[in-house]
């Protein structure tokens, strides 16, 4: 608690890090630094005069039987220097360094007053796994985990090449998050490897969790509704959008690796679209877009007609439409207020909940409230066939946070819709193109390629064109190399 | 990262997007009470007038090298010569674009909302204008072309009318039948507006040729559309019909009937929304403009907010539908002298400053 108050109070002492001038490292001195961790494990080779430090954790079993077990445990005192002249032990004269490297992972090794670090970090991480929030149904399975050096792994092996850069800065004064930002040199514009570079340096705060928070702190508009970076945690996703000339940034501990920068239109594809005919990828797409305007008009355009424009409904359906609603004791624009916070209170319920219980919350959801709903003269039919159909063409959006933001969004359609009718709707889709034309992703615009017009983008942003048409990088990416199927020098 | 420019083609976008407004709903009336039978041939011709026009615009940019035309009246005229140009430039220009709000909610209190009062529908508008307002004009541009994709595939909708257009109702006859020529030519001119807004763009943009080139592109998609649409009113409606319809082309949209949809007029009238709030951001930002150079210290955001909410009080003004009509058609023969004669002033500055330099 004090640490927060320091903050809050707008001390400028750094927290987490040591308040005395760097020194030599010493083993005492380490030891204070780590007293009370319970964790840290000091060992002692009194044959040798050698003194081990480290986090146990931390370390794997087998680079530290490789580095320290084996060769510690079969030498002579008179042969530990040249042993520690080894390139791998890293003699290290600052304390401060000497502590992080042990938080790292690393060995500390003291030795006639001397101190050496070797690097055993293998943390335990689960097995890598097909992503449950963004399933494909074909193409590659795998996809990040939680550990940084694993999706680091993930990414060298699918891009075998030495122009592939990786930078690390760290992130959280107390968590020292690592953060390492990746793009590949001659594809990616330099210009946005900087700007991302110094957005992750200039973060000032005491814990980074995810990928997603992240770029909360790095993105250009913090306060807009709209996903302004990406993040992914499919490998396959991931290295298409490196090798399309974009940067990407890893967080240590997230799944979710961000690629930047990103227009609004990038969180509608998916890597099915190229896994696929491309005529299915450019229909799956244009389903996409069909799903936007649905999700974010539909329900809104119902409240409207049924309020404010009976006129616009045909003679045959006004029938069924008034029947419906005739026990309907409230205004559409409860009704649909009502139902579509139901709606959303079953996805939130049904995602915190296991699969199992998850299901049943969709039978009761579905069929109790819904069937019992209209049955108890509180919504109509054919609103239920709205809210329901907006609902599911909000899943059809591959980002889930894009998704989210435009559930969101709809709800002020709807409201607008209620009190204004058509006008409403159409004032708040003004409304949300004023605001998008606004934004910008990594300093560039986010409604590329419609605006600024890149035509030539539309071929893979609204359709999904045969390869042989996609020869170029996107125009966002501001590729040195526009060309996809060759490379300068 | 290098600062973005207006590109060739988001100025002819936003020419297209500013010369479009509400005015396109009564204009195959307006060219049939003008120039009778087959008006919308007039339409080429008045759209040459307006190529001149721009003609002149284009003269000014070669001249003055892409140079503000700002800095070209400073470099020649005093203070305090320009402060009652700027002022008036500025009236004008602001009185234009709130104008064409205003005629826009009318026109929509006339389909739905009766009984609400115009002014809300009004301040509602003039707050999507400000928040586009303060964006700048580069932000406006992208706001704009995304409009037009919003807005341009209801020229499809013309597809609905093939089948009841009829050439017979063409007649043999031009220009047979029209009223006064002048007036009512100086009126449908008033169509083509927005295109005057482009000599404010050079600093803007990148200063080569194609500058004008997409201006003049975007002047044309414009002319190309009204005539495409008077044409379908000529042959759809008969001539005398025409002449009585207030607002033909809504007319034309209740003829629409779809299986789960009809009378579409009253939701694609609001699509419309989109270019009359293109229109009055760039009149109201080419006053933001014109003040800023009276005003230099002051915040772009407290212009503009002082701007919309001066538009927005003198609005109050006109009440009825037949007023605002009639200040459109003033400020309008006012913003027409203001396109032909800055730049011929503009081009007299340049050419005195060429020939005191030889």
């Amino acid at each position: 608690m004090s640490l927060f108050k320091r903050v809050r109070h707008g001390k400028n002492k750094p927290i987490g890090q040591p308040d005395k001038p760097d020194v030599l490292p010493s083993l005492q001195q380490t030891l204070d630094e780590f007293k009370d961790c319970i964790d840290l494990v000091h060992r002692t080779m009194p044959e040798i005069q050698v003194e081990f430090v480290y986090f146990g954790h931390l370390v794997g079993s087998d680079p530290f039987t490789r580095e320290i077990a084996v060769p510690f445990s079969s030498i002579s005192a008179d042969e530990v220097p040249s042993l520690l002249a080894r390139t791998q032990y890293v003699e290290t004269q600052s304390a401060k360094h000497l502590i992080k490297e042990i938080l790292d992972g690393a060995v500390a090794i003291f030795y006639g007053g001397k101190c050496y670090v070797v690097n055993v970090y293998k943390p335990d991480n689960r097995s890598i796994e097909q992503s449950e929030t963004e399933a494909v149904i074909t193409g590659p399975h795998d996809s990040f985990i939680e550990t940084a050096e694993v999706n680091l792994s993930l990414i060298r092996q699918r891009v075998k090449s030495s122009h592939l850069k990786v930078m690390k800065y760290e992130v959280g004064e107390v968590t020292k998050t690592d953060v390492y930002v990746l793009y590949i040199d001659r594809i990616t514009n330099m210009g946005y490897v900087r700007e991302l570079s110094r957005r992750i340096q200039n973060i000032e705060i005491d814990a980074v969790h995810d990928g997603n928070m992240l770029v909360q702190y790095i993105d250009d508009h913090p306060n807009s509704v709209f996903p302004l970076f990406p993040t992914t945690e499919r490998t396959d996703a991931a290295v298409s959008k490196l090798v399309s000339g974009r940067v990407l940034a890893i967080v240590d501990g997230s799944p979710s690796v961000i690629s930047a920068p990103a227009s609004f239109f990038e969180f509608f594809s998916s890597p099915d679209d190229y896994y696929q005919r491309w005529m299915l990828g450019t229909a799956t797409r244009l389903l996409r877009f069909s799903a936007f305007i649905i999700t974010i008009a539909f329900t809104a355009l119902y409240v409207s007609v049924t309020t404010f424009h009976y006129e616009m409904i045909p003679e045959d359906l006004l029938l069924t439409l008034t029947e419906s609603r005739s026990r309907v004791p409230f205004p559409p624009i409860y009704e649909a207020l009502l139902l579509e916070t139901t709606i959303e209170l079953l996805r939130e319920a049904g995602a915190r909940l296991p699969t199992k219980i998850g299901q049943t919350i969709g039978i009761v959801g579905g069929i109790v409230i819904g069937q019992a709903a209209v049955q108890a003269g509180l919504t109509s039919n054919i609103l239920i066939i709205a809210v329901a159909s907006s609902a599911i063409a909000s899943f059809v959006i591959p980002s889930y946070v894009m998704s989210a933001s435009i559930r969101l969004i709809r709800f002020a359609l709807i409201i607008l819709a209620g009190m204004l009718g058509n006008m409403g709707l159409i004032m708040g889709m003004a409304l949300v193109v004023i605001h998008l034309s606004g934004l910008t992703s990594l300093q560039s615009s986010y409604l590329t390629p419609v605006a600024p017009g890149r035509f030539k983008d539309w071929r893979d942003v609204f359709i999904r064109a045969p390869f042989w048409m996609l020869k170029e990088r996107p125009t966002q990416s501001k590729s040195p190399n526009e060309m996809k199927n060759k490379m300068k020098e | 990262m290098v600062k973005e420019k207006l590109y060739p083609f988001h100025i002819g976008i936003l020419i297209y997007m500013t010369q479009t407004g509400v005015l396109v709903l009564s204009l195959p009336r307006m060219l049939a009470e003008t120039f009778g039978y087959n008006g919308w041939l007039a339409l080429p011709i008045l759209a040459a007038v307006a190529s001149l026009n721009i003609g002149l615009i284009a003269i000014v940019h070669r001249m003055g090298k892409g140079k503000s035309i700002f800095s070209i009246l400073e470099s020649a005229l005093h203070k305090a010569v320009l402060f009652p140009l700027y002022a008036a430039l500025s009236a004008v220009w602001a009185l234009t674009g709130c104008m064409t709000a205003k005629n826009y909610v009318y026109i929509f209190q006339m389909l739905s909302f009766n009984t609400t009062h115009p002014m809300l529908f009004k301040a509602l508008l003039d707050i999507l204008i400000y928040l586009l307002m303060i964006k700048g004009i580069y932000n406006i541009s992208k706001a704009s072309t995304s409009f037009f994709w919003m807005i341009q595939w209801m020229l499809l909708l013309l597809i609905f009318f093939v089948k009841d257009f009829s050439w017979v109702r063409m007649t043999p006859f031009f220009f047979k039948g029209g009223t006064d020529v002048l007036k009512g030519g100086m009126s449908v001119f008033t169509a083509f507006l927005g295109y005057e807004l482009s000599i404010l763009l050079f600093p803007y943009s990148d200063s080569n040729k194609k500058v004008m080139r997409a201006v003049f592109a975007g002047h044309l998609f414009t002319t190309f559309n009204y005539i495409v649409l008077s044409f379908i009113c000529f042959g759809f409606f008969s001539f005398e019909q025409l002449k009585k319809l207030m607002y033909p082309v809504i007319d034309l949209l209740s003829y629409i009937q779809l299986p789960f949809i009809e009378r579409v007029e009253n939701l694609l009238f609001a699509f419309f929304l989109f270019s009359t709030v293109a229109t009055v951001v760039m009149y109201l930002w080419a006053a933001q403009e014109s003040m800023r150079q009276m005003m230099p210290g002051v915040p772009q955001k407290l212009l503009a907010f002082i701007i919309v909410t001066a538009s927005f009080i003198v609005s109050w003004v006109p009440d009825t539908l037949v007023e605002v009509g009639k200040w459109l058609e003033y400020l309008g023969n006012a913003s027409s002298g203001i396109a032909f004669a800055l730049p011929m002033l503009l081009i007299l500055i340049l050419l005195i400053k060429k020939g005191a330099k030889l």
